[in-house]
């Protein structure tokens, strides 16, 4: 019969020592099992997470004037229209758009941070200065923002517009916007008004390739 | 020569630390993950090297899938629960209280007003899952722009809850969707009506680059 082990004994009753004596037993229990159950689960959890950190970008759109035409903006000195195509292509003038002087460069996303880097440079000497005084301590975090916005909105600041054509894809626009934050491009605007004699430049370019 | 004396002792080792420090790691991560919510549809946004955080309350955020379908979603549940009342006035159907709270559990919606009482009364996850996998999302074109009235709906019923402020507005979309269509609906959130003309697009952290 099952039986709890020392219940019999004292069923017996009459044994000659009637405390209970507690057992001098080893205390020790093999944890080894334990350890692996306990890093098992650790390296299961460990390995099954993705990290999951999505971020914002802002983008401000102009406000659209009261009349349906949308303004074409106006290129002063300094501007650069950058045409994103597809196959992550990117077609490119420098300026204003003169007819038949006008003529489109070709470059892509790796090439593009580069030449924007080049082509403003002096605004980012200008925020890199501003950057080394922050680092000091010399100017507030507040300071420093305002200076470098007031860099960026400089005569000699580069003006970029983005014209994605229709079969762009989106991370192409989300690429080219990430760029003007990295090469510290303050002005700039997304249009989406392709106008037709740049169209037929970029057509002529795309048969080029 | 003699032989060299082994320890006599036994090699084991007292573990009682070891369990300590691995249990509170296994017990740390799991009270600090937190489950991503099945979503019906995949969006692979693209990646950037902006770091602002992604807001969690107030949040409107209009995600356009890798195949043109639009999906509508807000962060705070009492804002849900009225925009869907609006729109069931708007559209003309009628809600139950049972399936407006089921409504307000959900995520991003990207059914049209007319289906929607109907994908309501779905109650397995799985079910609502295989609509969504058929659904062609809000309609957002001229003819039949429901997204806008989604739009405008949530915009006024924030506001009017909130002494005038507009709701956080965020841009999702995957990265191989198309550019037109993304920037039909940047049109739509520029249009007279809703006039939004500051958003965010969510993007993933990017950090093989620097």
């Amino acid at each position: 019969m099952a039986q709890v082990p020392g219940g019999g004994e004292e069923g017996g009753g009459g044994g000659r020592h009637k405390k209970k004596r507690a057992k001098k037993g080893n205390t020790h229990i093999d944890m080894t099992p334990m350890v692996d159950l306990a890093f098992l689960l650790l390296t299961f959890f460990i390995l099954t997470t993705t990290m999951y950190k999505p971020s914002t970008l802002q983008l401000t759109f102009p406000v659209p004037p009261e009349d349906d035409q949308p303004k074409e903006l106006d290129k002063v000195n300094n501007a650069l229209t950058l045409f994103l195509t597809s196959k992550d292509q990117i077609l490119y003038y420098r300026d204003a758009y003169k007819p038949g002087e006008t003529q489109l460069s070709r470059t892509n996303f790796k090439d593009v941070e580069k030449m924007l880097i080049e082509l403003n440079k002096p605004t980012i000497e200008r925020i890199n200065s501003y950057a080394k005084q922050l680092n000091e301590k010399k100017i507030t975090e507040l300071a420093f923002d305002s200076l470098k916005n007031e860099a960026q909105k400089q005569k000699e600041a580069l003006f970029v517009i983005i014209k994605p054509e229709k079969d762009a894809k989106f991370r192409n626009m989300i690429d080219i916007v990430d760029e003007m934050d990295i090469s510290g491009i303050g002005k700039y605007a997304v249009q989406d008004t392709i106008k037709p004699e740049e169209q037929l430049l970029i057509d002529a370019e795309k048969l080029k390739f | 020569m003699p032989k060299i004396k082994m320890p006599r002792s036994s090699p084991a080792l007292d573990m009682t630390p070891l369990v300590d420090l691995a249990f509170l790691l296994v017990t740390f991560f799991l009270l600090t993950a937190q489950f991503r919510p099945e979503e019906a549809f995949s969006v692979d946004t693209p990646s950037s090297m902006s770091q602002q955080p992604i807001p969690t309350e107030n949040l409107m955020t209009i995600i356009v899938d890798s195949t043109g379908r639009v999906f509508w979603d807000f962060t705070d549940k009492k804002v849900r629960a009225e925009v869907i009342k609006e729109m069931a006035n708007r559209y003309k159907f009628q809600l139950t209280e049972e399936q407006i709270v089921r409504f307000t559990n959900l995520n991003a919606i990207g059914i049209p007003a007319q289906q929607l009482s109907a994908y309501l009364d779905l109650d397995s996850p799985a079910e609502r899952k295989v609509v969504d996998q058929q659904t062609n999302g809000i309609p957002y074109d001229d003819a039949n722009n429901q997204l806008l009235d989604w739009i405008r709906v949530t915009q006024l019923i924030f506001s009017s809850g909130s002494g005038g402020k507009n709701p956080l507005v965020a841009l999702k979309g995957d990265g191989n969707a198309n550019y037109s269509t993304v920037n039909q609906v940047i049109r739509i959130f520029q249009g007279p009506t809703v006039k939004i003309n500051r958003f965010k697009m969510i993007t993933d952290l990017e950090e093989s680059r620097m």
